[in-house]
């Protein structure tokens, strides 16, 4: 089993300052962590592939994150790999997955890539679904448990309000995990020596076969958008004439309407149909 | 303001908190104990005495000074250790 | 500096020792801890020359000398990075010393400012009387102290042994030496695998000093030899330090307080300006805060709101908060300096020099750390690790002056923390100059009837004075 981690170094929210006057930043404040959700998909990534498995650890940063990349190796990463480029604009999922993407075509191609499903400083969220794109594999995000089957994968992911799906993938695949789904383990005094010892290999645009110019994407990627304000909803005031005992009952569960969806049956297109039909009820498009 | 409450104080400090503790509290024997000078002395304030006369440790914000357990007279009520490797207090000016 | 013939060193180590009453390496006060259970490393633990175990000013020292020596050292650190669990002041009046190690360290080391100012300040609850030194001839190369910050301080200072070729370990907490017979050969990092074998442990692990006890070098300390350090850095702007504290452009001042400033607990504040923040705090004995059951934060925020405290902080916003104990009982809590294998050098061997006119514990760790450095290479040239060997650290520390000068202030501490230094005194000179200070169209009088009628109303005799005079003359003066 071949599995690589795409591993980002983010500030640790704890040392996120903000100055209350001028709203900036304090860099000088800041440290560094590997994002929550992709030390969770190492840990997974360390436990599928067993000890006669091979896990390679990729990272898309600067030589200072190299220290997330040694996290990896000291938990028991078979190697690990620094990309870079100091033409990486700031906060860029496409080029960060298309990096990632030109290193894992090059070699032995992995049976599985294992991510965060978002990053706890950005987090939008994109790069399980670019990099997929660019390896043109299957992808699935929000991951909470992963079984192996052959070149099967069964997964189980988060929807919305506690529901889960059980999706099976076939492998090769891009699977992005949830933070919470496991903790990395505490690494041995051999694997952190090996790791602290060890010299962190780095591929630049030539060595993946790039260019500065592959780089440029369109500029308008991603549109801000900003939510309209919720409505104000009155308050509630409960019939003052009725006991004290149905007043609590009304302020508790009167003038509230539960929110429900709608499970649409039908052909794609008359479903498709429908959704816009809603939005546009609700003025969203 | 120059004069800020503790919690305001202890969230300008960076703690990695492990899943497990490195100081454990024995409550049998702070039951018996009326000086309580733990409660006092720990500068993060974190034991906090309890109506049934115990005492409540949260380790999550220890500076691992060591005050408490020279503070507490009381042999052996408090098993100090540091945290594991990488965790706990990180002062980035002190 | 030149070492002294062998004959020479050895005469001259059995002198000190005669003097300061040390016998095989023991010291007079500190009983060593009953022997505790001794594990042996497991088969194929890594082998270094040297671990020194905690990466602050003395292991770093230490690993550095080592490295240099072109010995296989380990720097084993607990925290993230070295300082990330270090708080002092912070005042570092080796630059001197450290200028023995790394000619001129202050151009490379992140330094906040050379100390040309010092204050030191008698507090009652409304005034303060203050000696105000200040001198342009510390402003000069290598200075005589800098203010900094520990966690950037000794990130440095440890990088400077990295480049001499230390191996530094982050992240790794040691909590035993392991033995084989009575010789001290790796210790034990809490992780799985976590044996490693040594020549020589040096125990650089910090005030709590584990390592010591573990090895039965150290025994357990009373709340009243320790004291509980509480700090804030306060981000204050540049412009707004210098005219603030009166200074020019990195020069800075270091004020120490003492009296009513902690209340009735026994203990002193500090106050240290940096480039663009003031590092300031209290010190207050553990088993003083324990009885008067005061909690340190509160009586920092008093220390704050003092008059003579509140204008110099005005404005300030709370970059970070931190706690620390400092060893405080000198001379009469060192351990047992060393045994087969083994050193302990720095906080963890209570090296730490508070004596009321002296807040001085950094420039001791470096001291010692180069002492314990040195002693585990010479040991190395003559493939002798035995206690016999190793005790020419104490000679070594001897020739630095750290032992001599623990020695001949082993009254200090016991002094400083008795209640009338503490409170009494500082409320005496206090009124005393209140009296020569205050203009009320009564007649002038003298200084001896004001001396004398400020004693008889705080209703201590002379006699209490003239005992405490030959204290502190015995402390501090011969």
């Amino acid at each position: 089993m071949r599995i690589a981690v795409c591993l980002k170094q983010v500030p640790d929210p704890a040392t996120v300052e903000v100055d209350p006057l001028t709203a900036a930043l304090d860099t000088r404040r800041l440290l560094y962590i590997a994002s929550p959700a992709d030390t969770a998909a190492l840990e997974v990534a360390l436990q599928l592939a067993g000890a006669e498995g091979h896990v390679s650890a990729l990272c898309v940063g600067p030589p200072a994150a190299d220290a997330v990349l040694r996290l990896a190796l000291a938990a028991g990463a078979t190697e690990a790999r620094r990309l870079w480029t100091p033409f990486l604009p700031l906060q860029a999922p496409a080029q960060t997955a298309l990096l990632l993407a030109a290193w894992l075509q090059r070699g032995e191609a992995p049976d599985l890539v294992l991510c965060g499903t978002r990053s706890s400083d950005q987090g939008s969220g994109q790069l399980p679904a670019l990099l997929a794109e660019f390896l043109e594999w299957p992808v699935v995000c929000d991951v909470t448990q992963i079984t192996l089957e052959g070149d099967l994968a069964r997964v189980q992911r988060r929807l919305d309000r506690g529901a889960r799906e059980e999706l099976e993938v076939r492998l090769p695949a891009v699977l992005a995990v949830e933070a919470g789904i496991a903790r990395l383990r505490h690494a041995s005094l051999t694997g952190l020596m090996r790791a602290e010892r060890a010299a962190i290999p780095v591929s630049e645009l030539d060595d993946l076969g790039l260019e500065p110019a592959d780089l440029a994407f369109p500029a308008a990627t991603t549109r801000m958008v900003t939510p309209p304000r919720p409505r104000t909803r009155p308050i509630f005031t409960p019939d003052s004439t009725r006991p004290a005992h149905e007043r609590i009952t009304q302020i508790i569960t009167a003038g509230v309407t539960r929110k429900s969806g709608k499970v649409l049956e039908g052909p794609p297109d008359q479903m498709a149909e429908v959704v816009v039909e809603f939005l546009r009820e609700r003025g969203f498009v | 303001m120059v004069s800020i409450p503790l919690e305001e104080r202890m969230r300008t400090v960076r703690f990695k908190v492990d899943d497990r503790p490195h100081i454990v509290v024995n409550a049998a024997v702070c039951n018996n104990c009326s000086v309580r000078a733990c409660v006092y002395v720990c500068p993060a304030n974190l034991f906090v005495p309890l109506d049934d006369g115990g005492i409540l440790f949260n380790y999550e914000e220890c500076f691992e000074c060591g005050t408490c357990y020279i503070a507490c007279n009381q042999e052996g009520a408090i098993q100090w250790s540091y945290p594991r490797g990488g965790y706990g207090v990180t002062f980035r000016e002190a | 500096m030149a070492f002294l013939s062998k004959e020479a060193s050895l005469a001259l180590v059995q002198r000190v020792h005669r003097l300061i009453g040390i016998k095989n390496g023991s010291t007079p006060h500190g009983a060593p801890q009953p022997r505790r259970q001794r594990s042996a490393p497991r088969p194929g633990a890594e082998h270094f020359d040297v671990i020194v175990v905690g990466a602050g000013p003395a292991g770093s020292a230490a690993a550095l000398v080592a490295a240099r020596a072109g010995l296989k050292v380990l720097l084993l650190e607990r925290g993230e990075y070295p300082g990330s669990k270090n708080v002092s002041g912070a005042a570092f009046y080796g630059s001197a010393i450290l200028n023995e190690l790394i000619p001129n360290w202050w151009e490379q080391a992140p330094v906040e400012r050379y100390l040309t100012r010092r204050v030191l300040a008698f507090m009652t609850a409304e005034t303060s009387v203050a000696i105000d030194f200040r001198t342009t001839r510390f402003a000069e190369p290598p200075y005589n102290g800098f203010s900094i910050l520990r966690p950037k301080f000794d990130r440095w200072f440890a990088d400077q042994a990295v480049a001499a070729g230390a191996f530094l370990l982050n992240a790794a907490v040691v909590d035993e030496v392991l033995w084989e017979d009575d010789q001290v050969v790796g210790v034990r990092v809490r992780r799985d695998e976590g044996d490693l074998r040594a020549d020589v442990v040096i125990a650089c692990d910090g005030a709590n000093s584990f390592l010591a006890k573990n090895a039965g070098l150290q025994r357990e300390f009373h709340a009243h030899e320790m004291s509980l350090g509480v700090k804030e850095v306060l981000e204050l702007d540049e412009g707004a330090i210098r005219e603030r504290f009166h200074l020019h452009d990195n020069d800075g001042l270091a004020i120490e307080y003492i009296g009513a400033i902690t209340e009735e607990v026994s203990g002193g504040g500090f106050l240290y300006t940096n480039r663009d923040s003031l590092s300031l705090g209290v010190i207050g004995q553990i088993s003083s805060l324990a009885e008067h059951r005061r909690r340190p934060y509160e009586l920092l925020e008093t220390f704050k709101r003092h008059p003579s405290v509140a204008p110099l902080v005005r404005g300030g916003r709370v970059r970070e908060y931190s706690a620390h104990v400092i060893p405080e009982a000198g001379w009469n809590m060192l351990p047992k300096l060393y045994t087969g294998g083994m050193l302990v050098a720095g906080d963890a061997a209570a090296l730490c020099f508070v004596a009321g006119l002296y807040l001085e514990g950094i420039n001791y760790a470096i001291q010692s750390g180069m002492a314990a450095g040195e002693a585990a290479v010479a040991a190395h040239q003559e493939r002798d690790f035995s206690a016999r060997s190793l005790a020419r650290y104490v000679e070594r520390l001897r020739a630095r002056h750290v032992l001599t000068d623990f020695a001949s202030y082993r009254h200090a501490p016991g002094l400083v923390n008795s209640p009338r230094l503490q409170n009494l005194y500082p409320e005496l000179i206090a009124a005393g100059a209140e009296q020569v200070f205050r203009v009320n169209g009564g007649p002038k009088r003298k200084l001896l009837p004001i001396a004398l009628d400020t004693l008889r109303r705080a209703n201590i005799s002379p006699v209490h004075v003239l005992q405490d005079a030959w204290q502190a003359g015995r402390s501090f003066g011969w």
